[in-house]
Protein backbone atom coordinates (compact mmCIF):
# COMPACT_ATOMS: atom_id res chain seq x y z
CA UNK A 1 0.00 0.00 0.00
CA UNK A 2 1.35 3.60 -1.24
CA UNK A 3 2.70 5.70 1.97
CA UNK A 4 0.78 8.71 2.26
CA UNK A 5 3.78 10.97 1.80
CA UNK A 6 3.85 9.48 -1.62
CA UNK A 7 0.21 9.56 -2.15
CA UNK A 8 0.65 13.14 -1.20
CA UNK A 9 3.62 14.07 -3.10
CA UNK A 10 2.45 12.63 -5.73
CA UNK A 11 -1.11 14.66 -5.84
CA UNK A 12 1.80 18.03 -5.43
CA UNK A 13 3.67 16.85 -8.64
CA UNK A 14 0.19 16.71 -10.43
CA UNK A 15 -1.68 19.55 -9.23
CA UNK A 16 1.53 22.00 -7.87
CA UNK A 17 1.07 24.45 -10.73
CA UNK A 18 -2.81 24.95 -10.89
CA UNK A 19 -2.17 26.01 -7.23
CA UNK A 20 0.58 27.98 -7.50
CA UNK A 21 -1.19 29.89 -10.17
CA UNK A 22 -4.26 30.23 -8.03
CA UNK A 23 -1.87 31.31 -5.02
CA UNK A 24 -0.72 33.75 -7.67
CA UNK A 25 -3.81 36.08 -7.15
CA UNK A 26 -3.08 36.24 -3.55
CA UNK A 27 0.36 37.32 -3.38
CA UNK A 28 2.90 39.47 -4.65
CA UNK A 29 5.32 37.19 -5.80
CA UNK A 30 6.25 33.58 -6.74
CA UNK A 31 8.11 32.92 -3.57
CA UNK A 32 5.35 34.16 -1.25
CA UNK A 33 2.38 31.75 -3.79
CA UNK A 34 4.80 29.13 -3.12
CA UNK A 35 4.85 29.95 1.14
CA UNK A 36 1.00 30.14 0.57
CA UNK A 37 0.75 26.77 -1.38
CA UNK A 38 2.77 25.60 1.28
CA UNK A 39 1.08 26.59 4.49
CA UNK A 40 -2.23 25.37 2.83
CA UNK A 41 -0.72 22.00 2.28
CA UNK A 42 0.40 21.85 5.60
CA UNK A 43 -3.15 22.52 6.93
CA UNK A 44 -4.69 20.35 4.62
CA UNK A 45 -2.57 17.68 6.12
CA UNK A 46 -4.03 18.23 9.63
CA UNK A 47 -7.49 18.01 7.99
CA UNK A 48 -6.97 14.94 6.33
CA UNK A 49 -5.51 13.30 9.37
CA UNK A 50 -8.90 12.34 10.63
CA UNK A 51 -9.60 11.41 7.08
CA UNK A 52 -7.06 8.44 6.48
CA UNK A 53 -4.29 10.93 5.75
CA UNK A 54 -5.28 10.72 1.95
CA UNK A 55 -5.02 13.93 -0.30
CA UNK A 56 -7.43 16.58 -0.28
CA UNK A 57 -10.03 17.33 -3.10
CA UNK A 58 -9.07 20.40 -5.10
CA UNK A 59 -11.74 22.71 -4.06
CA UNK A 60 -11.12 22.23 -0.67
CA UNK A 61 -7.50 23.49 -1.05
CA UNK A 62 -8.38 26.30 -3.48
CA UNK A 63 -10.46 27.30 -0.34
CA UNK A 64 -7.68 27.15 2.02
CA UNK A 65 -4.94 28.82 -0.01
CA UNK A 66 -7.73 31.50 -0.41
CA UNK A 67 -8.51 31.80 3.34
CA UNK A 68 -4.38 31.79 3.96
CA UNK A 69 -4.34 35.04 1.13
CA UNK A 70 -7.05 36.91 3.17
CA UNK A 71 -4.96 36.27 6.12
CA UNK A 72 -1.81 37.18 5.16
CA UNK A 73 -3.57 40.43 3.30
CA UNK A 74 -4.66 41.42 6.42
CA UNK A 75 -1.98 40.85 8.78
CA UNK A 76 1.09 43.75 8.94
CA UNK A 77 3.92 42.00 8.12
CA UNK A 78 2.27 41.12 5.02
CA UNK A 79 1.83 44.51 3.69
CA UNK A 80 5.50 45.22 4.51
CA UNK A 81 6.42 42.37 2.00
CA UNK A 82 3.91 43.43 -0.49
CA UNK A 83 5.98 46.84 -0.55
CA UNK A 84 9.05 45.31 -0.34
CA UNK A 85 7.98 43.57 -3.41
CA UNK A 86 7.07 45.68 -5.79
CA UNK A 87 9.94 44.95 -7.64
CA UNK A 88 9.11 41.67 -8.46
CA UNK A 89 6.39 43.22 -10.26
CA UNK A 90 8.52 44.59 -12.63
CA UNK A 91 10.15 41.47 -13.25
CA UNK A 92 9.58 40.03 -16.57
CA UNK A 93 10.61 36.86 -15.48
CA UNK A 94 7.89 36.65 -12.87
CA UNK A 95 4.84 35.06 -14.66
CA UNK A 96 1.94 33.73 -14.05
CA UNK A 97 1.91 31.75 -16.97
CA UNK A 98 3.70 30.24 -19.45
CA UNK A 99 2.66 30.30 -23.51
CA UNK A 100 3.51 27.20 -24.89
CA UNK A 101 4.56 28.39 -28.03
CA UNK A 102 7.19 30.47 -28.50
CA UNK A 103 6.17 33.97 -29.19
CA UNK A 104 2.39 33.73 -29.21
CA UNK A 105 1.23 36.64 -29.46
CA UNK A 106 -2.24 36.57 -28.52
CA UNK A 107 -1.16 34.12 -26.00
CA UNK A 108 1.60 36.91 -24.32
CA UNK A 109 -0.89 39.61 -24.55
CA UNK A 110 -4.14 37.27 -22.77
CA UNK A 111 -1.44 36.43 -20.38
CA UNK A 112 -0.97 40.10 -19.32
CA UNK A 113 -4.77 40.22 -19.52
CA UNK A 114 -5.23 37.09 -16.84
CA UNK A 115 -3.44 39.02 -14.33
CA UNK A 116 -5.27 42.19 -14.58
CA UNK A 117 -8.12 40.87 -14.13
CA UNK A 118 -10.21 41.81 -11.68
CA UNK A 119 -9.69 39.06 -8.05
CA UNK A 120 -13.08 38.22 -8.67
CA UNK A 121 -13.21 37.68 -11.81
CA UNK A 122 -9.96 36.15 -12.18
CA UNK A 123 -10.73 33.61 -9.25
CA UNK A 124 -13.32 31.81 -11.56
CA UNK A 125 -11.03 31.74 -14.53
CA UNK A 126 -8.55 30.19 -12.74
CA UNK A 127 -10.44 27.49 -10.94
CA UNK A 128 -12.64 27.10 -14.24
CA UNK A 129 -9.72 26.60 -16.82
CA UNK A 130 -6.54 25.69 -15.01
CA UNK A 131 -7.99 24.42 -11.95
CA UNK A 132 -10.97 22.06 -13.78
CA UNK A 133 -13.47 22.45 -11.31
CA UNK A 134 -16.87 22.83 -12.30
CA UNK A 135 -18.91 25.92 -11.86
CA UNK A 136 -20.83 24.20 -9.15
CA UNK A 137 -17.20 23.18 -7.09
CA UNK A 138 -16.01 27.32 -8.02
CA UNK A 139 -19.73 28.19 -6.46
CA UNK A 140 -18.73 26.03 -3.46
CA UNK A 141 -15.15 27.37 -3.20
CA UNK A 142 -15.96 30.98 -2.99
CA UNK A 143 -19.82 30.65 -1.50
CA UNK A 144 -21.24 32.21 -4.36
CA UNK A 145 -24.30 30.03 -7.00
CA UNK A 146 -23.24 28.14 -9.71
CA UNK A 147 -24.95 30.95 -12.17
CA UNK A 148 -22.86 33.65 -10.50
CA UNK A 149 -19.87 31.42 -11.15
CA UNK A 150 -21.00 31.11 -14.75
CA UNK A 151 -21.46 34.39 -15.12
CA UNK A 152 -18.26 35.81 -13.85
CA UNK A 153 -16.53 33.41 -16.38
CA UNK A 154 -18.44 34.74 -19.21
CA UNK A 155 -17.87 38.48 -18.20
CA UNK A 156 -14.15 37.63 -17.74
CA UNK A 157 -13.63 35.77 -20.91
CA UNK A 158 -15.36 39.16 -22.80
CA UNK A 159 -13.14 41.28 -21.16
CA UNK A 160 -10.47 39.58 -22.43
CA UNK A 161 -11.54 39.08 -25.54
CA UNK A 162 -12.13 43.12 -25.46
CA UNK A 163 -8.57 43.80 -24.37
CA UNK A 164 -6.86 41.33 -26.94
CA UNK A 165 -9.11 43.73 -29.99
CA UNK A 166 -7.73 46.65 -28.02
CA UNK A 167 -3.92 45.68 -27.72
CA UNK A 168 -3.84 44.27 -31.30
CA UNK A 169 -5.66 47.43 -32.77
CA UNK A 170 -2.94 49.42 -30.86
CA UNK A 171 -0.04 47.80 -32.24
CA UNK A 172 -1.22 47.82 -35.71
CA UNK A 173 -2.10 51.27 -35.69
CA UNK A 174 1.86 52.14 -34.34
CA UNK A 175 3.27 49.51 -36.99
CA UNK B 1 -15.37 40.55 -32.77
CA UNK B 2 -13.39 37.81 -30.91
CA UNK B 3 -16.14 35.01 -29.88
CA UNK B 4 -15.64 34.00 -26.05
CA UNK B 5 -14.30 30.27 -27.47
CA UNK B 6 -11.56 31.23 -29.55
CA UNK B 7 -10.49 33.07 -26.36
CA UNK B 8 -10.68 29.92 -24.88
CA UNK B 9 -8.65 28.19 -27.35
CA UNK B 10 -5.85 30.85 -26.85
CA UNK B 11 -6.42 30.48 -23.13
CA UNK B 12 -5.64 26.84 -23.54
CA UNK B 13 -1.93 27.62 -25.46
CA UNK B 14 -1.05 29.38 -21.79
CA UNK B 15 -0.14 26.91 -18.70
CA UNK B 16 0.68 27.28 -15.33
CA UNK B 17 4.73 27.12 -14.37
CA UNK B 18 5.40 24.18 -12.03
CA UNK B 19 7.14 24.98 -8.44
CA UNK B 20 9.88 26.18 -8.16
CA UNK B 21 12.91 23.55 -7.36
CA UNK B 22 13.23 24.70 -4.10
CA UNK B 23 9.73 25.37 -3.59
CA UNK B 24 8.93 21.89 -4.47
CA UNK B 25 11.28 20.38 -2.03
CA UNK B 26 10.44 22.60 0.85
CA UNK B 27 7.34 21.27 0.50
CA UNK B 28 8.39 17.20 0.05
CA UNK B 29 10.58 17.71 3.04
CA UNK B 30 7.65 19.21 4.96
CA UNK B 31 5.65 16.17 4.04
CA UNK B 32 8.06 13.47 4.91
CA UNK B 33 8.32 15.52 8.57
CA UNK B 34 4.64 15.49 9.22
CA UNK B 35 4.57 11.52 7.95
CA UNK B 36 7.14 10.96 10.36
CA UNK B 37 10.48 9.21 9.79
CA UNK B 38 10.65 6.43 7.44
CA UNK B 39 12.19 3.06 8.41
CA UNK B 40 15.15 2.08 5.63
CA UNK B 41 14.42 -0.72 3.26
CA UNK B 42 16.92 -3.48 3.23
CA UNK B 43 15.94 -5.62 0.36
CA UNK B 44 18.16 -9.00 -0.62
CA UNK B 45 19.22 -10.12 -3.26
CA UNK B 46 18.73 -13.50 -2.86
CA UNK B 47 16.07 -14.64 -0.95
CA UNK B 48 17.68 -17.85 0.30
CA UNK B 49 20.75 -16.11 1.97
CA UNK B 50 18.16 -14.60 3.94
CA UNK B 51 17.26 -18.08 5.12
CA UNK B 52 21.12 -18.94 5.90
CA UNK B 53 21.11 -15.80 8.55
CA UNK B 54 17.94 -16.50 9.81
CA UNK B 55 19.33 -19.76 10.91
CA UNK B 56 23.08 -18.60 12.08
CA UNK B 57 21.78 -16.67 15.26
CA UNK B 58 20.48 -19.66 17.07
CA UNK B 59 21.27 -22.43 15.05
CA UNK B 60 25.06 -22.44 14.11
CA UNK B 61 25.68 -25.75 16.31
CA UNK B 62 23.02 -27.06 14.32
CA UNK B 63 24.52 -26.20 11.07
CA UNK B 64 27.71 -27.12 12.11
CA UNK B 65 26.62 -30.47 13.29
CA UNK B 66 24.91 -30.54 9.88
CA UNK B 67 27.86 -29.97 7.78
CA UNK B 68 30.10 -32.55 10.12
CA UNK B 69 27.13 -35.14 9.74
CA UNK B 70 28.11 -35.15 5.91
CA UNK B 71 31.81 -35.61 6.64
CA UNK B 72 31.67 -39.02 8.21
CA UNK B 73 29.28 -40.33 5.81
CA UNK B 74 31.67 -39.39 3.10
CA UNK B 75 34.24 -41.16 4.40
CA UNK B 76 32.79 -44.46 4.84
CA UNK B 77 30.99 -43.91 8.15
CA UNK B 78 27.65 -45.71 8.75
CA UNK B 79 24.54 -43.46 8.69
CA UNK B 80 23.90 -44.35 12.66
CA UNK B 81 27.34 -42.82 13.50
CA UNK B 82 26.15 -40.02 11.18
CA UNK B 83 22.92 -39.47 13.33
CA UNK B 84 24.89 -39.87 16.49
CA UNK B 85 27.58 -36.83 16.11
CA UNK B 86 24.44 -34.74 14.90
CA UNK B 87 23.32 -35.38 18.13
CA UNK B 88 25.87 -34.70 20.07
CA UNK B 89 25.33 -31.13 19.34
CA UNK B 90 25.74 -29.21 22.76
CA UNK B 91 29.35 -30.28 22.33
CA UNK B 92 30.16 -27.11 19.70
CA UNK B 93 30.60 -23.98 21.74
CA UNK B 94 29.99 -20.86 20.02
CA UNK B 95 33.35 -18.96 20.45
CA UNK B 96 33.14 -15.54 18.43
CA UNK B 97 30.19 -13.85 16.17
CA UNK B 98 31.15 -11.31 13.73
CA UNK B 99 29.51 -9.15 11.31
CA UNK B 100 31.27 -6.79 9.29
CA UNK B 101 30.90 -4.79 5.43
CA UNK B 102 33.46 -5.58 3.34
CA UNK B 103 32.98 -3.36 0.74
CA UNK B 104 29.96 -0.49 -0.19
CA UNK B 105 29.27 0.92 -3.76
CA UNK B 106 26.96 3.89 -4.45
CA UNK B 107 24.52 2.94 -6.73
CA UNK B 108 23.61 6.57 -7.06
CA UNK B 109 19.00 7.14 -6.70
CA UNK B 110 16.89 4.71 -8.00
CA UNK B 111 13.44 3.62 -8.04
CA UNK B 112 11.94 2.09 -4.97
CA UNK B 113 8.71 -0.28 -5.27
CA UNK B 114 6.31 2.52 -4.61
CA UNK B 115 8.43 4.51 -7.54
CA UNK B 116 10.23 6.98 -5.18
CA UNK B 117 13.46 8.12 -5.68
CA UNK B 118 15.92 6.71 -3.31
CA UNK B 119 19.32 6.42 -2.25
CA UNK B 120 20.76 3.26 -3.36
CA UNK B 121 23.94 1.56 -1.70
CA UNK B 122 25.27 -1.88 -2.52
CA UNK B 123 26.82 -3.81 0.38
CA UNK B 124 29.10 -6.94 0.74
CA UNK B 125 29.03 -7.82 3.72
CA UNK B 126 30.89 -11.12 5.70
CA UNK B 127 29.16 -12.54 8.68
CA UNK B 128 32.03 -15.03 10.84
CA UNK B 129 31.27 -17.31 13.06
CA UNK B 130 33.77 -19.31 15.64
CA UNK B 131 32.79 -22.57 16.78
CA UNK B 132 35.02 -24.73 18.94
CA UNK B 133 34.71 -28.31 19.34
CA UNK B 134 34.91 -28.76 23.26
CA UNK B 135 35.94 -32.84 22.43
CA UNK B 136 38.54 -32.25 20.24
CA UNK B 137 39.55 -28.10 21.02
CA UNK B 138 39.14 -27.78 17.38
CA UNK B 139 38.23 -24.27 16.53
CA UNK B 140 36.48 -23.97 13.30
CA UNK B 141 35.12 -20.79 11.01
CA UNK B 142 31.80 -20.89 9.85
CA UNK B 143 31.79 -17.74 6.88
CA UNK B 144 28.92 -16.19 5.08
CA UNK B 145 29.40 -13.43 2.32
CA UNK B 146 26.06 -12.11 1.48
CA UNK B 147 25.57 -8.72 -0.84
CA UNK B 148 22.70 -6.39 0.07
CA UNK B 149 21.40 -3.23 -1.38
CA UNK B 150 19.98 -0.74 1.43
CA UNK B 151 17.46 2.06 0.14
CA UNK B 152 17.26 5.30 2.33
CA UNK B 153 15.18 8.04 1.22
CA UNK B 154 16.73 10.80 -0.28
CA UNK B 155 14.94 13.38 1.04
CA UNK B 156 14.64 12.98 4.50
CA UNK B 157 18.08 14.34 6.31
Amino acid sequence: MESPANAWKQWLAENGPRLLLFARGWSNSRADAEDLVQEAILRMWHHQAEKGASPPDLPLVFSTIRFCGLNHHRSESRRRKREESVIYLNDFQDVWLDPVLEEDEEAIILREAVQNLSQKLREVVVMKFWGGLTFLQISETLAISPNTAASRYRYALEQLAHELRRVKKDRHASA
Amino acid sequence: MQAPDSIETILSRLMPPALSQGGQFEIDAMIDELAGPEREVVVPISAGKWMVRAVTGGGIAAAVAGLLALVPMSDGFPRSEAVKVAASVPEFMLVSESDRVESMTDEGWQEDLNGSAMHALRLVAVEENHVKDTESGMVMMISETREEILYSPINAF
